[in-house]
């Protein structure tokens, strides 16, 4: 099996363009939920949710044209014989909402193949790309697929492109499902009422380890596990016993060649749903019975972003397995007891090699990431 | 990579059918109707009748699929991954949930609408019906065919912890939009990592290089797939 490399990443999110700005925002305890201006939040049990500031779109245009755009230019270019994978929950939904308000009906530039393609142009790479939706683990479960592609030798350099937008479709839905907080959310803290919304655009260049050197390119961290499971419970809750969790963890701690011992944190998916926090915690005291390692979610800051939270959150997890720190979790301010002092509102250092990524999302899909530090 | 097919079960304009009981193959291209409970299960069911369409229509492929290979029944969860492939998903779902934003400025926004506005969700109906804990996702390509698919499948096979994987399509009508390839219905196989000399299995699904292949003949559609099962079937009398 070959080795497997996140070797760049560019990142487009409420809190600024570039890992650098969102990692500083990040360690700084920087929020960017905020009141919402994009459309009328009247009739919604909350009123904020994180915007990435600047994104406007041409008349019948998506804010997914000009967000691409901003990564891409971030990226730079990619190699020619890249394998495209894209990562959206809903794609250019904003396009489809306005078409519809005006009673016009979808065209095939509503389908998720013309994003695809228009990915694929933008990056200059072949047609033929897929779109990974897997709910809210949709660009965890592409990273997965994409390093698994790799390892086997089926591929030597993926794109992962992930991004998703902060809509009046996905707005009064969650609103309808009374997931909102109608405040600063508060991942893992006792009295989380619900989530914030978020979006971003983010690239994910995966390379062979072997490859990466002989190209002298970067390298952000080792992709060193991956895993994937269906809690097989309930379509829009988590398990409470967290079994699938627990099952894609441990999946990527066994394809990594790891114990559970070794991970030295965790970038958990902290929603601050009451539900998805409590069932996130009890799978990590499961799979980590001797002592849990520091976790944090960074969802207090940036809202939740859908199919890219998983990879906005890999980018982060790589820089801070670099850094050896772990940002605060904003919103935490009276931490779950049964999170102990490992998550909270400050930064947490760390020490160790390995560091855990998981996500989880409607349909009962559960992904999990393990991150390698690699020492230059 | 290599696979045994062991069960297959669709929805097409004819209505449900599968491998072992079907008198002829399934028409794609002709008018869907999404299947009712009665089609499915004998007693009554809450959570059917609350899916929208796609996911009707996409589980009954699955449970019909699940049947076919006496693998409908269960005790304990399986490792079994789910994957679809679909060029509208649930597109027809977004647009009857924004009515519902819009008729009352968002107050009337469809709560069980919107849990199926995203096209894995039935998926998730078909894991926790059956019990399948392996990956679930929903594969939209720009170009290709549906039977790729089958390939992602084989691959899932080989590189997960699954001892098998339900793979295949499902498309529904969408308003204003054309009839995709495939057509409107859902298909799914049932492809496992070891044959079943118990339970039989239709035949070897392969993979080489950018090919594949079904009792090593090229397999180009889902629709070369059910004949050559269908035969299968009817060799064995």
């Amino acid at each position: 099996m070959k080795q497997v490399v996140l070797s760049r990443a560019a990142v487009v999110t409420p809190l600024g363009d570039g890992v650098d700005t969102l990692w500083q925002q990040l360690t700084a305890g920087g929020t960017a939920i905020a009141p919402l201006v994009r459309f009328a939040t009247a009739n919604y049990i909350s009123s904020c949710a994180a915007c990435i500031e600047g994104l406007v779109a041409a008349d019948g245009e998506s804010l997914m044209v000009p967000l691409l755009e901003r990564v891409a230019r971030q990226m730079g270019s990619v190699p020619a014989d890249c394998r495209l994978l894209v990562a959206t929950t809903k794609g250019e939904i904003d396009r489809l909402e306005t078409r519809s308000r005006n009673g016009l009906e979808p065209t095939a530039a509503d389908l998720p193949e013309t994003f695809i393609r228009r990915v694929a142009q933008r990056f200059d790479l072949p047609a033929g790309g897929v779109n990974i939706n897997a709910a809210c683990a949709s660009s965890t479960i592409a990273v997965a697929h994409g390093a698994a592609l790799i390892a086997a030798g089926q591929a030597s350099a993926v794109l992962v492109y992930a991004a998703d937008l902060v809509s009046e479709f996905v707005f009064s839905g969650f609103s309808a499902l009374q997931a909102l907080s109608p405040h600063l959310c508060r991942p893992f803290d006792q009295q989380r009422s619900g989530l914030n919304l978020g979006e971003a655009g983010v690239a994910l260049l995966l390379l062979d380890e072997e490859r990466a050197q002989q190209d002298k390119a970067p390298i952000m961290a080792r992709i060193a596990g991956w895993g994937a499971a269906n809690d097989a419970h309930h379509v829009t809750a988590p398990a409470r016993d967290g079994c699938g969790l627990i099952l894609a963890c441990r999946q990527a701690f066994g394809s990594a060649a790891i114990s559970a011992k070794q991970i030295c944190a965790i970038n958990a998916h902290g929603t601050g749903t009451l539900y998805n926090d409590a069932m996130e915690l009890t799978a990590f005291h499961s799979l980590f019975a001797e002592k849990l390692p520091p976790l944090h979610g960074i969802k207090g800051s940036i809202g939740h972003c859908l199919g890219a939270a998983g990879a906005v959150e890999m980018a982060v997890g790589a820089r801070a397995l670099t850094e050896q720190l772990l940002p605060p979790t904003v919103g935490c301010r009276n931490p779950e007891a049964v999170g102990g002092d490992q998550v909270g509102e400050k930064q947490q250092r760390i020490s160790g090699d390995y560091l855990l990524c998981c996500n989880s999302g409607f349909g009962g899909i559960n992904g999990a990431l393990v991150l390698q530090r690699i020492m230059s | 990579m290599t696979g045994w097919i062991k069960g297959i079960g669709w929805v097409s304009a004819m209505g449900c059918g599968r491998g072992r009981t079907a008198e002829s193959a399934p028409i794609w291209n002709d008018t869907l109707v999404i299947p009712a409970r009665k089609d499915l299960f004998a007693q009554a069911d809450l959570r059917f009748g609350r899916l929208d369409g796609f996911s009707r229509t996409g589980l009954a492929g699955i449970t019909m699929c699940l049947r076919d290979a006496a693998a409908e029944e269960w005790q304990d969860k399986r490792a079994v991954a789910t994957m679809a492939v679909t060029r509208g998903g649930c597109l027809q779902t977004d647009l009857d949930y924004l009515a519902t934003v819009v008729e009352g400025d968002g107050k009337l926004a469809s709560p069980n609408l919107f849990a199926y506005t995203l096209p894995n969700c039935f998926l998730g109906e078909a894991a926790l019906r059956f019990g399948l804990t392996g990956n679930s996702l929903i594969l939209q390509q720009d170009g290709g065919t549906e039977v790729d698919v089958l390939w992602r499948g084989l691959e899932e096979l080989a590189w997960s912890h699954c001892s098998g994987v339900l793979a295949g399509f499902c498309e529904v009508p969408v308003a204003g939009l054309v009839c995709p390839p495939s057509g409107y219905g859902s298909l799914f196989v049932l492809i496992e990592g070891t044959p079943d000399p118990q339970a039989g299995c239709y035949g070897k699904l392969k993979r080489e290089g950018n090919r594949l292949f079904f009792n090593d003949t090229p397999l180009a559609s889902f629709n070369n797939l059910v004949v050559a099962c269908l035969a299968t079937v009817a060799r064995r009398g």
